[in-house]
């Protein structure tokens, strides 16, 4: 909101310091002042007045905080406002309030000259960025940056029967506004009305019909206080933001209507000529009074931690207009709308008297362990492991597309009643459509993308945190190592990859690549998936390479993930390796070949290694060659042992039809 | 019969080692005086033919003149040998020059550094990193921290500022909600921080994003005051930006929280002198912060009478984008590798 420096002076005797010194002033004590411009003779601060200080959307207020803060007195002004005892204003005009407004005062001002303003008047409003309209409209302007309450003139003439209405609007009810616009109001708009129709927008915009213009000759001035509810909501709904709405959704207090009713009436019969007729017409059923609030010291020192002089607490509670009494029992002035228990206080000395002079000190408390919280340590532990195997990670948007909804076939997903754009239009049920998308976008620039992201996914209402990663190209076997020693660095050792039992509904879009993807599963129970991206979503994200991926339910995992670690003493006898070649049909599993050699002589095996895979040299059968690691852990294995044992390997493979090892 | 005078022998021999350019020449040598047909062979042969009275004294002399050559011949060969290795060696040579081989590593998302490090200052401070969930209830996102329904601030956040779901709840606009959760479940005292996501509808662009972090901070107790604040906030921004850095609190307003500051940290870049950063001012905001409001502890059944502490809320990819200059928030979900890939 914008300011002049020099406006601000005249409620001074004593000099003012310099725009930049009172700017810094007020920031630490007030409000942030966002920026300093030079106009003609004057500076214009654009102060950031914060939305629960209404009574500082004035000049007035902000003086009253600069003399808070510098603890200059303000200058009293002297004017009296001459009133025709001729004319009572009971016997022009009648209100009717229906809803929407606490308050409403209005002066009847006769025989005024309408015509340009002074130029006094005018450069005030210009320093505030409002444009000159002619004496009457300036004046109820100019009021109203000065006290904050917002006026309207209304030419009275042609107000219908006299008489004011205040109401919400009627469907289908419209209204052409002073800037020659046309609003359709309806039940939500809050109206001033005559018997006939509206005839302005309440607290946000007058009617072109009854507004002023050279021709009137009689004014109702009004001075209200609307429900900002009403007022805010209607904003909205019309897209219509002017001065008067942003002061009155914020909340006015009630009687400031009376002062600044009075202050524009003198003004008008001072520069426009006319007489003010006798009386306020005045709606206020429910008179505001001042809240009381016993002030602690003790409080007040506890709460800043830091001991203010009882007097200077007192001195800036009444530079600020508080009135207190010997019990201190503080009288809040009904200005302060935004000071109702003694915490508000408290802030008011506090902010005065200067937080910067509040001495730093480190609290005193028992000294109680912060407790360790294992889903974080997980992550973190997953994120070490990760980036050590050469993972970079990164954080996608919690949010898809509808068309990325689709692409994957998600169901279940929830949807964003209000989403920024049609980008980010569902909760993301997964993370890997994110990873992917990040593919397409690095593709171009990087050969080989490694990439994970720890975060929650949304599904059936619910959230969950997950963790999910993807390598490009054909690297199954090189992922499935990376998650071997994952879940083994995680203390997790009886898992297993299983084959993906594809579900009815998955078969019709799926993520995976079923027969080249599998179930990783813990104890029995699936934790997650791991495995080649279908090539439909290859298409359709234009992604050049294959892609393998891992889906982990992170929760189950840091739940089953332990620190429990043992040693596990190594045999000290020497290890003798024999190397076997196996030709089986295709579709035998290499684990089956595993299990027999491990059932045949699995006491004497240390370790089985499969080292090649070669399919070319048969059309139906492929060939396996493990190195077999024979060793015990209480002596040393016989070379005879060894012969007999790989004997009865050989032998027990060859009974399988079509298995055959091959000799050198 | 020639006269054999051992000593020139001797001199002869070792001027000869010395002359020897390599280990080749050494051995050859070599062989010519210890070898089978060598010089000492030939001399052995004389001393039984000497006359008596000379053959003991001349043959002492042989033995110690053999010994000396012989180390004569050891050492210079070590010499030799070094000198050859050395010459070897210095053959041998990289290029230094040539562009480092890429070694494959990770990288840490530069939240998660951040994040780390907060974690990190905060715990040794004594808190306790909490989480909560990202979609809430109207509850624990507004009511509960004093804003109810027709407060400006809700209309500001509610409206505005909050994503709903369609079959009801919200994506948190704050992780203040997770102050609200951990005080509904634990009592006072108590210290926690609370790093995590928030959504925002806004329109996204270098400075605006909708799906980003925060740092909630809460601390509870029968004394802590705005002193004490001060005091761990401070020791929060020197050790993440550096011992040379400042805060400083502003006035301002939260409905859950009494007083309210905003909190300004000395510029880093200019030190406070003024700079494109700071727009001249020295001072870059940095987060809310405040006491927290006796409505809220009433919303969490805590006696505002018995408790009172600070609650403030720091944007974490500010943080980050102070420490590491970073100029675009959009930057931190952009999953682009040239960017990440630099942490």
């Amino acid at each position: 909101m914008k300011f002049s420096f020099n406006w601000l002076q005249s409620f001074f005797n004593k000099k003012l310091p310099n725009p930049e010194r009172l700017a810094e002033v007020l920031t630490l004590h007030s409000f942030e002042v966002e920026g300093i411009e030079r106009l003609g003779k004057d500076f214009i601060l654009d102060i950031d007045v914060l939305p629960n200080r209404t009574d500082c959307y004035s000049h007035f207020g902000i003086a009253r905080e600069i003399s808070a803060i510098l603890g200059f007195k303000l200058k009293e002004e002297k004017w009296q406002l001459k009133e025709d005892k001729n004319l009572k204003i009971e016997n022009f005009v009648s209100i009717k309030v229906i809803s929407g407004c606490k308050r409403y005062s209005a002066r009847l001002i006769f025989d005024v000259k309408v015509g340009e303003s002074p130029d006094w008047v005018k450069e005030r409003l210009e320093s505030c960025g409002i444009k000159p309209i002619n004496n009457v409209v300036d004046i109820a302007n100019f009021v109203m940056l000065e006290l904050g309450q917002p006026l309207h003139a209304f030419d009275f003439e042609k107000i219908e029967k006299r008489k004011i209405i205040v109401r919400f609007a009627k469907k289908g009810e419209k209204i052409l506004t002073l800037d020659d616009e046309e609003y359709n109001l309806g039940k939500e708009i809050l109206v001033i009305a005559d018997s006939k129709k509206p005839i302005a927008i309440a607290g946000i915009k007058g009617g072109k019909e009854t507004g002023i213009s050279e021709k009137t000759k009689i004014i109702l001035l009004e001075s209200a206080n609307f429900d900002p509810v009403a007022i805010r909501r209607g904003s909205i709904k019309l897209d219509l933001k002017t001065d008067a709405s942003m002061r009155f959704s914020h909340g006015l207090d009630p009687n400031l209507t009376e002062i600044a009713v009075n202050r524009a009436a003198y003004l008008i019969s001072k520069i426009c000529g006319g007489k003010v007729a006798k009386g306020i017409l005045d709606y206020y059923p429910e008179k505001v009074l001042p809240k009381k609030i016993k002030l602690e010291i003790e409080k007040v020192e506890s709460l800043l931690g830091i001991k203010i002089p009882k007097e200077k607490i007192l001195k800036i509670l009444k530079n600020l207009g508080f009135k207190i009494n010997q019990k201190l029992i503080v009288e809040v002035p009904t200005f302060r709308r935004d000071v109702s228990i003694q915490e508000d206080l408290i802030e008011e000395i506090g902010r005065i008297y200067g937080y910067d002079r509040i001495e730093n000190k480190f609290p005193v408390s028992a000294l109680v362990p912060s407790k360790k919280n294992p889903e974080i340590f997980w992550e973190n532990f997953v994120k070490d492991v990760l980036v050590s195997l050469g993972f970079t990670e990164v954080y996608n948007y919690s949010f898809l597309s509808k068309e990325d909804i689709e692409n994957f076939g998600f169901e279940e997903v929830i949807e964003i009643e209000n989403p920024a754009s049609a980008f980010y239009q569902f909760l993301r049920p997964s993370l890997i459509p994110g990873l992917i998308k990040d593919v397409q976008k690095n593709q171009n620039e990087f050969k080989e993308i490694k990439i994970f992201e720890i975060g929650k996914i949304f599904k059936n209402k619910k959230e969950k945190k997950a963790l999910a990663g993807l390598i490009t190209g054909e690297r199954f076997f090189e992922l499935k190592g990376i998650i071997d020693t994952l879940l083994k660095r995680m203390g997790i050792s009886n898992f297993y990859f299983d084959f993906q039992e594809p579900s009815p509904e998955e078969s019709k879009i799926s993520i995976w690549q079923i027969k080249k993807s599998a179930e990783i599963k813990i104890d029995g129970e699936e934790v997650g998936f791991l495995g080649e991206i279908s090539k439909k979503i290859l298409e359709k994200y234009k992604i050049k390479d294959k892609i393998v991926a891992f889906d982990i339910d992170f929760e189950k995992l840091a739940n089953l993930a332990t620190e429990e670690h043992e040693y596990e003493p190594f045999s000290i006898y020497p290890a003798i390796v024999r190397d076997i070649s196996v030709l089986v049909p295709k579709d035998v599993l290499v684990e089956d070949v595993m299990n027999v050699i491990e059932e045949t002589a699995g006491k004497l095996i240390r370790d089985i290694d499969l080292f090649d895979i070669y399919e070319e040299l048969e059309e139906d059968r492929k060939s396996l060659a493990f190195h077999i690691i024979f060793q015990l852990k209480d002596r040393a294995i016989l070379p005879e042992e060894v012969e007999n044992a790989f004997q009865k390997i050989v032998e027990n493979l060859e009974k399988k039809p079509d298995w055959e090892v091959r000799k050198k | 019969m020639k006269k054999i005078n051992l000593g020139i022998f001797e001199k002869r021999v070792k001027k000869k080692i010395k002359k020897a350019k390599n280990l080749k020449e050494l051995d050859e040598i070599f062989k010519e005086v210890f070898g089978k047909d060598g010089e000492i062979k030939r001399i052995s042969k004389i001393i039984p033919k000497l006359p008596k009275s000379k053959r003991k004294v001349f043959g002492e002399k042989f033995g110690r003149v053999k010994e000396s050559l012989m180390e004569e011949f050891e050492k210079r060969a070590k010499e030799l040998k070094e000198k050859a290795e050395r010459e070897a060696e210095e053959k041998e040579w990289i290029d230094i020059t040539i562009p480092p081989k890429k070694v494959p590593i990770g990288h840490y998302h530069p939240i998660t550094i951040v994040r780390r490090k907060i974690e990190e200052i905060f715990q040794s401070m004594g808190f306790e990193v909490v989480e909560g969930p990202e979609i809430e209830d109207e509850w624990h996102n507004f009511d509960a921290l004093n804003i109810p329904p027709d407060h400006p601030a809700r209309d500001v956040l509610s409206l505005g500022k909050t994503f709903y779901l369609k079959n009801g709840g919200l994506m948190r606009s704050h992780t203040s909600s997770v102050q609200i959760r951990y005080m509904e479940k634990n009592l006072p005292p108590l210290k926690i921080i609370v790093p995590g996501r928030v959504f925002r509808l806004d329109a996204i662009d270098a400075s605006h994003e909708i799906d980003f972090w925060q740092l909630e901070g809460l601390m509870v107790g029968k004394e802590i005051s705005v002193a004490n604040f001060k005091a761990i906030v401070e020791e929060f921004v020197k050790r993440f930006f550096g011992k040379e850095v400042k805060i400083r609190l502003r006035p301002s307003y939260f409905p859950f929280t009494e007083p309210s500051f905003e909190v300004d940290i000395s510029c880093i870049f200019c030190k406070g002198k003024g700079c494109s950063i700071c727009k001249n001012s020295g001072w870059v905001e940095s987060g809310g912060a405040g006491m927290v409001h006796p409505q809220v502890f009433k919303n969490c059944k805590l006696d505002p009478e018995e408790w009172q502490g600070f609650a403030f809320g720091f944007g974490m990819n500010r943080l980050a984008m102070l420490k590491y200059k970073i100029p675009d928030i959009r930057l931190f979900n952009s999953g682009d590798l040239r960017f990440l890939n630099q942490f």
